[in-house]
């Protein structure tokens, strides 16, 4: 490790230490999926580190999708924080990562301008990105179209892959192709910035940003194979081929019709029941993910053991808060429509793994 | 100055009539942070959605505006001064009347000046594609058409030229890249007439986008060019006149459209509070925040706009938990930099102890006594005063003042030290010929006592750091975190009697590093073992102590025999991380005089690097050495300092997650610090 490392990361491995250990422990998570409804989880959540988030809400606003898009502006800010004292070579990978959720906001746009074309309805399901959006999403729902609304993008980071893509949806009017071409050019994007690191730095982004990518690649390719009947050649064209465990020749020996089973749980041999998944699609594929992103949850635990100088921990730490958050909204969701703790359990990444 | 504004909440009951005279005094004193007032009890929610119409028409009269300005290239100007004309709600049908006039003059113009545009990018993109098969004699038709051979030639983006490769590679083909471009490569894909449509579906799941030769064009290749540049000549020039007229338009109405903006900006501000007011039968409710100071002032000025206005103060305490309360510092702006760095730890919560002023001292004091020389820390401080008036660097302007900070406390630390750019004591006087001793101590000579020293230090801030978290806690009101929390009083005795444990291994162990304040804590007539011991258990059971005087039931949350050795497990490990962290917290000072240390080392490498003869060499490698030094070493010291007073000194007692205090105001405030 060399000095500059060291010293470059001081600061921030400090402050991510400090923000690390005020996520949900084990024992926050038992206790709130203890909770008996909806507004005591939100009374319990308030006395956490989401508080702050859900002080500004009355009680006629808790609904499940306001609580939600609160405790979403804790990530952001974390995003935000970290972003700020990241040394200057990763911020580039940092705000990519971060880019995730403003992709997520575009496709949120185009699906909101073809089905409700109402600001204030779209309003309510965006990230709270803030300034780090380079979205004019008002305008853009207000545009009403999503050939004026992509226009909007131009002079963007989203103008190319969008322009390539417009051509065929001009054609064949179908979100899918617009949404597919944004995923490709996020993650291919993600990886080049990961891969321009140098040592240490470059190995633990490639190996969780890399953890990530298999996990939506492998679920792409089975997704796209069973529910959307496409050719080998396109399974091929909509997936990548980089990754950290998922090889190329996984992905392609899945589109070339190889039984999908045997092909995860010989790259996942943690993941068991993959057959009994792929037997009943509608219900199995959202148990495999919860599967696969558990595998990815550990990779982000890892991170945390060892040379505390590197990215990895930053990184590792923005993901663990997007899984949290993402465990937190299926408590939100099953408390307002009370679901049984059985059914919901099966939904939670860190029921059954290592807690923090 | 050591805590956030003291703030007070106000409610306001306005009279209907009254309504646009307040929010105008509101916003243009800019001192009232607004709530939402929907949840006052008897307030009606039907006036929220009369004026969220209201604010939504202004908001997009606004982007309508921006866009004309847009597309004319104009920018929206300064914002105008406080005026009457300039802070009034005007009617939202008058403004549209007025934006739409524009809009039309300006959209025809744009309109056509887009449509030319778009047909002159078509034009290039055919163009872009053909030029490569320039030199085929061949009618492009009979290419397409041909009986045996599907062809397709068109545009694909770069990053999927090898994907769509691999995916074909089972399928029997001809793929060629005609034109490498990063932007816009050309390619060529052929194969069997047979093989047609899973060419085809793999073409498309690449972006291929096929040749479209706009109507009109035929024929070879190279007459297709040939019209292809008599067009875009043609489309060209008309850009220009549509643009010429466009120019035109934004030099005789670019002050109208600017006004217009801040008319209608103004007016959208003013309905965005009202959507935010409570609607009684005939009044309105106005809640928020204002700084105690500034209430007398706002009060005068809002019975002055209304006579019949009720306004009600509820004060609050700075005591116990206050994350609601907007959190309004106190902006001195030779403190800024130091704000600047607690608010990117995070912003004190309201009531909370504001360690600005603290940083103040600790952060110079403590990069100082690590960068210490007087001549680099003069030239910090004079490229630190040069970046905060903009006349170098003008892009760290914000960092400006401490630099200079941090230079003249390495400075003052110099004197100290007798440090001169890397010149000390035998070494001074053999090349100025006078003496420069140090005030106090030589790093370089007294290493080992400069490190004991450097621990000292690091004892009385994680002690200041453990009083101040008392006093947060007191203030708080949190009496079982008070007694039993890791910084609170059960913390600190415990860590007295580690240093006094400290003290009696170093004085036992005869070590070469004496930190003199846990030696003379160790003398003291206590049983410090037995003591470390008490407080050690009282903090490994710190959880069911608080959860006991807290009142919390379960006392310990564990299920079965198995949960309960998982509890002791626990709080045994949690003992053992605190004792560690008092350890690495005291011990992470001895970096302080580490880094003094090493100044003066890197100091003697650059001089043997020189050697001994002062000529040219000499002197060029002592500038290029300091420079070095400077440039390197300053930075690295700057993050340690960081580290130091983040880590181990903030962490000990500042919580932070305060609310911002963002005053109603027509243009902005700027972020403080």
């Amino acid at each position: 490790m060399s000095a500059g490392g060291v010293s470059g990361y001081a600061a921030i491995s400090a402050r991510v230490r400090a923000m690390y250990s005020s996520l949900l422990t084990g024992q926050d998570f038992l206790r709130l999926s203890e909770a008996p409804d909806f507004q005591s989880l939100i009374g319990l959540l308030k006395q956490t580190a989401y508080g702050p988030y859900l002080e500004s809400l009355k009680d006629k606003d808790l609904t499940p999708r306001k609580v939600d898009l609160q405790i979403k502006g804790r990530l952001a800010d974390s995003y935000n924080s970290v972003i700020h004292i990241a040394p200057e070579q990763t911020r580039p990978l940092l705000k990519q990562l971060y880019r995730y959720f403003e992709v997520g906001n575009l496709k949120a746009i185009l699906r909101g301008i073809v089905t409700d074309p109402n600001w204030e309805h779209v309003r309510e399901i965006l990230f709270p990105m803030g300034s780090m959006s380079v979205l004019p999403a008002q305008a853009m729902v207000e545009s009403g179209a999503i050939a004026s609304a992509v226009e909007l993008l131009n002079n963007t980071v989203y103008e190319e892959p969008l322009n390539f893509a417009m051509k065929r949806y001009s054609t064949e009017q179908n979100l899918f192709t617009l949404e597919v071409a944004l995923d490709l050019f996020y993650w291919r994007q993600l990886w080049q910035y990961a891969k321009r690191l140098q040592g240490l730095d470059r190995d633990q982004a490639l190996r969780l940003i890399g953890s990530l990518m298999d996990m939506n690649n492998m679920m792409w390719v089975i997704r796209y194979r069973v529910y959307h009947d496409l050719s080998e050649e396109e399974l091929i064209n909509y997936t990548l081929p980089f990754g950290f465990h998922v090889r190329d020749e996984d992905i392609r020996a899945i589109a070339a019709g190889v039984d999908i089973a045997s092909v995860v749980e010989r790259v996942y041999p943690g993941v068991s029941d993959v057959e009994a998944f792929l037997d009943e699609p509608r219900s199995g594929l959202p148990q495999l993910e919860i599967r696969l992103k558990r595998q990815v949850l550990q990779q982000c635990l890892a991170a945390f053991t060892g040379n505390p100088f590197h990215i990895g921990i930053p990184i590792a730490f923005l993901l663990l808060s997007d899984l949290e958050i993402q465990d937190l909204t299926v408590l939100i969701e099953a408390k307002s429509s009370k679901m049984p703790e059985e059914e919901f359990r099966l939904y939670l990444l860190r029921m059954e793994t290592t807690k923090i | 100055m050591f805590f956030p504004k003291a703030m007070t909440e106000l409610e306001l009951i306005v009279p209907a009539k009254d309504l646009l005279a307040v929010t105008r005094i509101l916003s243009r004193y800019g001192v009232f942070h607004q709530t939402d007032s929907a949840s006052y009890t008897g307030v009606a929610t039907g006036s929220a959605n009369t004026w969220q119409e209201t604010a939504s028409q202004y908001a997009a009269l606004e982007r309508r505006i921006q866009v004309i300005l847009q597309t004319l290239s104009l920018d929206e100007g300064e914002p105008p001064a406080a005026d009457s004309r300039h802070d009034a709600m005007i009617e939202v049908d008058k403004l549209r009347e007025e934006v739409e006039r524009i809009e039309e003059q300006v959209k025809s113009a744009s309109e056509r000046l887009n449509s030319e545009k778009k047909h002159l990018e078509q034009l290039e993109s055919v163009l872009h594609q053909l030029e490569p098969v320039e030199d085929l004699e061949i009618d492009i038709a009979t290419l397409r058409n041909s009986r045996y051979t599907y062809s397709m030639l068109g545009l694909i983006p770069a990053a999927n030229i090898d994907r769509l490769q691999t995916s074909l590679a089972r399928v029997p083909n001809v793929f060629l890249t005609l034109r490498s471009d990063s932007a816009k490569p050309v390619v060529w894909l052929a194969g069997p007439q047979s093989n047609a449509d899973v060419l085809n579906r793999a073409a498309k799941s690449a972006y291929l986008d096929p040749l479209a030769l706009p109507e009109g064009y035929e024929g070879t290749p190279a007459k297709i060019i040939d019209s292809l540049h008599k067009s875009i000549e043609q489309a060209k020039q008309k850009i220009e006149e549509l643009q010429h007229t466009l120019t035109n338009f934004a030099n005789e109405h670019g002050e109208e459209l600017r006004d217009l903006l801040y008319q209608v900006h103004t007016s959208r501000v003013l309905s965005d509070a009202i959507v935010r007011y409570g609607q009684l039968k005939h009044t309105y409710v106005i809640t928020g925040w204002v700084p105690v100071d500034d209430l007398p002032e706002l009060s005068t000025r809002l019975k002055n706009a209304s006579r019949e206005i009720l306004i009600e103060t509820l004060p609050t305490s700075r005591y116990g938990h206050n994350q609601h309360v907007p959190v309004a510092l106190f902006n001195n702006k030779y403190l800024k930099p130091f704000q600047m760095l607690v608010n990117t730890y995070s912003r004190p919560r309201y009531g909370e102890l504001d360690p600005t002023l603290l940083m103040a001292i600790t952060f110079p004091v403590l990069y100082g006594a690590m960068f210490g020389d007087l001549g680099q820390g003069l030239v910090l401080f004079v490229l630190g005063l040069l970046m905060h008036n903009k006349i170098f660097m003008k892009g760290m302007q914000s960092l400006g003042l401490l630099i200079a900070y941090c230079g003249f406390s390495a400075a003052v630390f110099g004197v100290l030290y007798g440090s001169v750019f890397g010149f000390e004591g035998e070494h001074f006087s053999h090349t100025f010929g006078f003496e420069f001793h140090p005030v106090w101590i030589s790093p370089i000579e007294d290493t080992l006592p400069v490190l004991g020293i450097a621990i000292d230090v690091g004892i009385v801030l994680l002690v200041v750091g453990y009083l101040l978290a008392i006093f947060n806690q007191v203030r708080s009101r949190e009496w079982a975190h008070l007694v039993f929390g890791h910084t609170g009083i059960v913390g600190f005795l415990l860590y007295l009697s580690f240093l006094g444990l400290l003290g009696m291994a170093v004085a036992a162990l005869k070590l070469p590093i004496v930190p003199k304040i846990a030696v003379a804590i160790s003398s003291l007539p206590l049983p410090f073992p037995v003591l470390a011991l008490v407080f050690g258990l009282a903090i490994m059971f710190s959880e069911v102590l608080i959860n006991l005087m807290e009142g919390h039931r379960p006392v310990i949350e564990a299920h079965g025999i198995g949960g309960f050795i998982m509890y002791l497990v626990q709080a045994f490990m949690d003992l053992f991380e605190t004792l560690i962290s008092q350890l690495s917290n005291t011990l992470s000072f001895v970096r302080v005089g580490a880094f003094a240390v090493a100044h003066g080392g890197v100091s003697m490498a650059i001089f043997a690097l020189a050697g001994e003869e002062p000529g040219f060499k000499f002197w060029l490698t002592i500038l290029l050495g300091n420079i070095f030094i400077i440039g390197f070493e300053g930075l690295i010291v700057g993050i340690q300092t960081m580290r130091l007073n983040y880590y181990e000194f903030l962490g000990k007692f500042f919580t932070g997650g305060g609310m911002r205090f963002d005053p109603l105001t027509i243009t902005p405030a700027k972020e403080e610090g």
